[in-house]
């Protein structure tokens, strides 16, 4: 990874320029760049990215989290952006910590953002400033905790009607 | 049905006294009720796709067992075909739907999915153990998902049961016609004490634990 850390690609030069400091570490594999920036951060960086000239990200492809249970700070969110007219794409995280676990809402930029926070709220339980309804959208409202989050207790059934017993189910009177 | 309207008539007009028969009412109302199962158009996932293009489609053809006329409205439809998986969200519209269809009513549960939860069944969150912890299900159908010819036998075993079951004096009553072998010295209770000690031990993982021994993965 160090030889790559070497080469920087355009968007990233582009960003370093642009939002000094904010970009906390970056690489590139097979011309496919990634930053790690910071989280106050993201609301402008994704509005050049979608603006600017040279890079002019019409495209919102995919927003999702990923649970590093023994690191700190704990949560990252990835986004996945691409151009259409420029064919390039790139992957952006932000880190969030456990404690306060927020981030901005961008579904000013991207519409099609809004269903991808819902759920990563739903999965992960961040929370997205902002967002115009943020509800569960897989799991039925009266669930409780987050089943994407590590620590969720792997067997833990939260049924929504009552089950049947076992005695009655195979029930097909005398024989 | 074609042998009854079409060939029977023309065979008895010579007879005397032809156009009155006689037999059990109860023959003849379960003959009519095994032979016009119209189904639920209810599918939730890979077993629907199957059950659509398998058994519903012309080279199987439900149809021939008068089963075709998937019904929207469970208020017309008698048989609920189970296809895919039944996630807990699921879970209380299919009791309601289960609920509104008129009496009586039969459950085919197809693919492992409904059986048991099948691939699903450990490690879910969302996912429900069996369609009968939430519905009566009458047959069930193995497989994942079930091949046609599986399907169509599941349906036969449902029409003999409802020909040899249900009296009008006895409403609702079911007879199983096949019951599955299990080995000898086994009883279905053996078979579910394992399946739950299984169940509880794979339910009890220590997450923090594990992602002590786990290693980074590679990337920022
Ligand atoms: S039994 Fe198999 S094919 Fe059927 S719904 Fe489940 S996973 Fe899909």
């Amino acid at each position: 990874m160090s030889t790559e850390q070497e080469e920087i690609g355009n968007l990233t030069q582009l960003l370093q320029e642009q939002f000094p400091g904010a970009v906390q570490s970056y690489h590139q594999h097979r011309g496919d760049e990634t930053v790690l920036v910071e989280r106050s951060q993201i609301l402008p960086i994704c509005q050049f990215l979608r603006d600017d000239e040279r890079s002019k990200m019409e495209m919102m492809i995919d927003l999702t989290a990923v649970d590093y249970i023994k690191e700190s700070p704990r949560f990252e969110v990835v986004y996945h952006f691409k151009s259409l007219s420029l064919e390039h794409r790139i992957r952006v995280k932000v880190r969030v910590p456990e404690e306060d676990c927020e981030i901005d809402s961008i579904h000013e930029l991207w519409l099609a953002v809004d269903w991808y926070e819902r759920e990563c709220y739903d999965m992960y339980g961040i929370i997205f400033k902002n967002h115009p309804n943020l509800q569960r959208i897989l799991m039925y409202s009266q669930f409780e905790g987050y089943p994407l989050r590590k620590d969720y207790p792997i067997g833990r059934q939260q049924p929504l009607v009552e089950m049947r017993p076992v005695n009655e189910r195979h029930d097909y009177g005398e024989l | 049905m074609g042998l009854i309207t079409e060939k029977l008539p023309k065979m008895m007009a010579g007879m005397p006294g032809s156009d009155i028969i006689f037999t059990r009412m109860d023959a003849v109302i379960n003959w009519a009720r095994a032979n016009s199962l119209w189904p639920l158009t209810f599918g939730t996932s890979c077993c629907a796709i199957e059950m659509m293009m398998a058994p519903g489609a012309s080279r199987h053809d439900l149809a021939r067992f008068g089963a075709e006329v998937a019904r929207p409205s469970p208020r017309q439809a008698d048989m609920l075909i189970l296809a895919g998986t039944i996630v807990k969200r699921m879970a209380p519209r299919l009791r309601t739907l289960y609920e509104q269809m008129p009496e009586p009513r039969y459950v085919i549960a197809t693919g492992a999915c409904t059986i048991s939860g099948g691939p699903f069944i450990y490690h879910s969150y969302s996912t429900v153990r069996g369609a009968d912890t939430i519905i009566p299900v009458d047959v069930y159908v193995p497989g994942c998902p079930p091949r046609p010819e599986g399907l169509l036998y599941g349906l036969l075993t449902l029409q003999k049961m409802i020909r040899s079951g249900e009296t009008v004096r006895e409403p609702g009553i079911r007879h199983k016609p096949v019951t599955s072998e299990t080995p000898e010295g086994i009883t279905i209770e053996d078979i579910k004490s394992e399946m739950l000690a299984l169940l509880e031990k794979d339910a009890v993982v220590d997450v923090r634990k594990a992602a002590e021994q786990m290693e980074r993965p590679t990337g920022i």
